[in-house]
């Protein structure tokens, strides 16, 4: 029914098939649409944050998706900027992912900030001795390149192209390309590093409070560097689990090596700052504020497995798999080694808002513990759900893997190799 | 200060952070609306089919990219910059230079039962040029391309003074679901269409006399015998087995005996349409 919209020579299931395949995420989108309405209209009420617990689900959401989505800006800068062309397969797919992790990120906070009518409230009353404030101006203009970026992936549509000003248009923006992906890079080392300064600058939470370099805390950079190093493995991940889905090959295993390789020694450098930063803050940030750091730990269940966990098991390990070419050269390793990353990353963002807010930091204060109520719920799940419907459609109508149709040929010419030797 | 807002003042940490944030902002907007002048540009010079070929060409397959001379045997692997238009190349000049075509004493090739005469050159989207006594030329369809569209379902000519340009589309051509558009080989004014039916498609008066960029003589074979292969993956890449028989000659309408294949993508693959 819709053939005459995908891409000559690519094989994507049935018009049925596919209806099938995102009416669970359409449900999911509904439900969860409803639970954001209900938290918008009655208000955060519906939710179970309050005063101490400010930062629950949703920031731990944002925060791990626009870590996830760096893949984007990353990827971009090492392929227009240091013209690295194997990631030429991959920087379509990284762009939708940018898009669906900034966008949704984005809806969160619209609901979870509440009153989205008055967004523009921030730019023109912005109180600029806040990192929050930094934060939206970068990810509002970060979305808006992105959504440039996905522009010429969309006008690249079979139809599409055939209105000769679409076509036109999507050439002289693609040459241009390379601005936007500098623009997205200083945007992102900003706006990524904010996010982390946010909890930096807590001197009231001493769990998050750390010292730094100028007015920067030293989670800046390591937000900064844990993102840069988690986007690439995020994209490795999500176009491996692509790849199974529609059982399609769609990028040469070089390029995922690549990714990997790139997003292991960044991984490898972040976990060696993460160790430092937190020998400093164990041993002399902490202190100075008047608590052990082993008596953060003392809570469950948040005991020092968690530290282990994410500098360790979550960071050093998957570094380890992704820095060694025999293992980065088999499949399971490599894409274990990125879902590992994936994890550790979120693990951190996960530390750094709710154990953060658990701790008791004042005397009168207790351990406090968190559940997400169902509107909370809700409203992740729908923007995991709108995630999977802009790359289902994204990837039914648009050429997300440009090299796909190549490696058909190529499939169809190993398996015709005996076949073909000497006969022309 | 910024209207309605009373307690925002300009200081050196604002101007910064506003500077770079409106910097950001008209550097974003520049590039758009950079690209959107081009754009107008190029349509009102009428780039469109450069631009198109230009965007086909790249999204082939980087086997299908390369240089005419890489298919003699002369260089071993070369993808073609000027994609496939050699007036540009200076490779090909030099290699000419250095190396004239010999001369092919046979007046026709015979691959696999499919007739290339020799006294026209072709392009490798599947067309050709015969000069013809008058001075204009007449382009056609090679028999390879022939035997891919069979009996055409429909086919849309260019109207007699319309201009096509090398590389450009020259027609269009649609069989079962294929609708592939054929390029041209030269530049020029059409003059006069044909059809399937006809010797020709299309009696053209060339503005040059220039086919430095279309194969002959002796490239002939090497180029077929490349896309008999090229058809037998495309082929296999659709699933459309038993390909071609060891000895076997392609049969007149291809489309007919592969029902289930996508002959969409087939086409698209061998007139080089993304």
């Amino acid at each position: 029914m819709d053939r005459a919209l995908i891409a000559r020579g690519l094989k994507r299931c049935s018009t049925g098939k596919f209806l099938l395949w995102i009416a669970p995420w359409i449900a999911m989108l509904i439900f969860g649409l409803y639970a954001a309405g209900l938290c918008l209209v009655k208000g955060l009420n519906q939710t179970n944050m309050d005063n101490r617990f400010a930062f629950g689900l949703w920031i731990f959401l944002d925060l791990t998706v626009i870590a996830l989505g760096a893949g984007a800006f990353f990827t971009g800068f090492l392929l227009y900027i240091l013209k690295l062309k194997e990631l030429r397969a991959v920087i379509n797919s990284a762009v939708v992912i940018g898009l669906v992790c900034y966008s949704g990120a984005m809806c969160a906070l619209a609901v979870d900030v509440g009153q989205p009518l008055r967004f523009w409230f921030t730019f023109w009353y912005p109180n600029v001795h806040s990192m929050l404030t930094e934060v939206t101006f970068c990810i509002t203009c970060y979305l808006t390149v992105l959504c440039i970026e996905y522009l010429p992936i969309v006008l690249k549509n079979r139809k599409l192209r055939d209105v000769p000003q679409f076509l036109v248009f999507e050439h002289e923006l693609h040459k241009l390309i390379y601005v936007l992906a500098g623009v997205g890079t200083f945007l992102s080392f900003f706006h990524q590093g904010s996010l982390g300064g946010l909890y930096g600058v807590l001197r009231g939470r001493p769990f998050a409070f750390r010292e730094g370099f100028a007015i920067w805390p030293s989670t800046f950079f390591l937000f900064i560097i844990s993102a840069a190093a988690v986007g690439p493995s995020f994209i490795l991940f999500t176009t491996w689990l692509v790849q199974k889905i529609s059982r399609k090959r769609l990028v040469r295993p070089e390029a995922m090596q690549m990714l990997g390789r790139i997003s292991g020694l960044l991984l490898a450098v972040y976990v060696l700052l993460k160790t430092l930063d937190t020998l400093v803050w164990m041993n002399r940030t902490s202190p100075a504020t008047g608590f052990a750091a082993s008596e953060y730990y003392s809570w469950n269940p948040f005991g020092t497995w968690i530290l282990f966990a994410e500098i360790a098991l979550f960071g050093l390990v998957p570094a380890a798999i992704l820095l060694t070419p025999k293992l980065r050269a088999r499949t399971g390793w490599l894409v274990s080694a990125a879902a590992m990353a994936c994890i550790g990353v979120a693990l951190n963002r996960f530390v750094q808002t709710v154990q953060t807010l658990a701790v008791p930091t004042l005397s009168f204060d207790k351990f406090m513990t968190y559940t997400p109520s169902w509107q909370e719920v809700g409203t992740f799940l729908a923007v995991l759900a709108y995630g999977v419907l802009v790359y289902s459609f994204s990837f039914r109508y648009f050429q997300i893997f440009p090299e796909e149709r190549e490696l058909k040929l190529e499939t169809a010419a190993r398996e015709e190799e005996p076949a073909l030797a000497g006969r022309y | 200060m910024l209207p309605w807002n009373y307690g925002f003042h300009w200081t050196s940490g604002t101007m910064i952070f506003m500077g770079a944030f409106y910097t950001v902002l008209a550097i974003v907007a520049s590039t758009l609306v950079n690209a959107a002048m081009r754009s107008r540009r190029a349509l009102r010079t009428r780039q469109t089919e450069r631009i198109r070929w230009s965007e086909d060409f790249h999204d082939l397959p980087a086997r299908d990219r390369q240089c005419r001379h890489v298919l003699t045997g002369e260089i071993s692997y070369r993808e073609c910059p000027p994609a496939f238009d050699c007036r540009e190349c200076q490779t090909h000049s030099k290699l000419i230079a250095n190396h004239p075509p010999a001369l092919v004493a046979e007046s026709e090739e015979d691959i696999f039962g499919m007739s290339f005469p020799l006294d026209r050159v072709y392009h490798r989207g599947h067309t050709w040029v015969h000069t013809e006594a008058d001075g204009t030329v007449t382009v056609g369809l090679d028999d390879l391309g022939r035997r891919l569209l069979g009996e055409p379902d429909r086919v849309d000519l260019p109207q007699p003074g319309a201009r096509v340009s090398v590389n450009g589309t020259a027609w269009r051509a649609s069989k079962r679901n294929a609708d592939v558009r054929i390029l041209s080989p030269v530049d020029g004014e059409v003059i006069e269409t044909g059809g399937p039916d006809a010797p020709w498609y299309l009696r053209i008066r060339p503005d040059l006399y220039d086919f430095r960029n279309l194969l002959g003589g002796h490239e002939v074979r090497p180029w077929v015998m490349r896309e008999m292969e090229r058809l037998q993956l495309a082929l296999s890449a659709e699933s459309a087995v038993p390909t071609l028989a060891d000895g076997g000659v392609p049969v007149q309408d291809i489309a007919a005996v592969y029902p289930q294949a996508d002959w969409d993508a087939v086409c698209g693959e061998m007139f080089l349409e993304a």
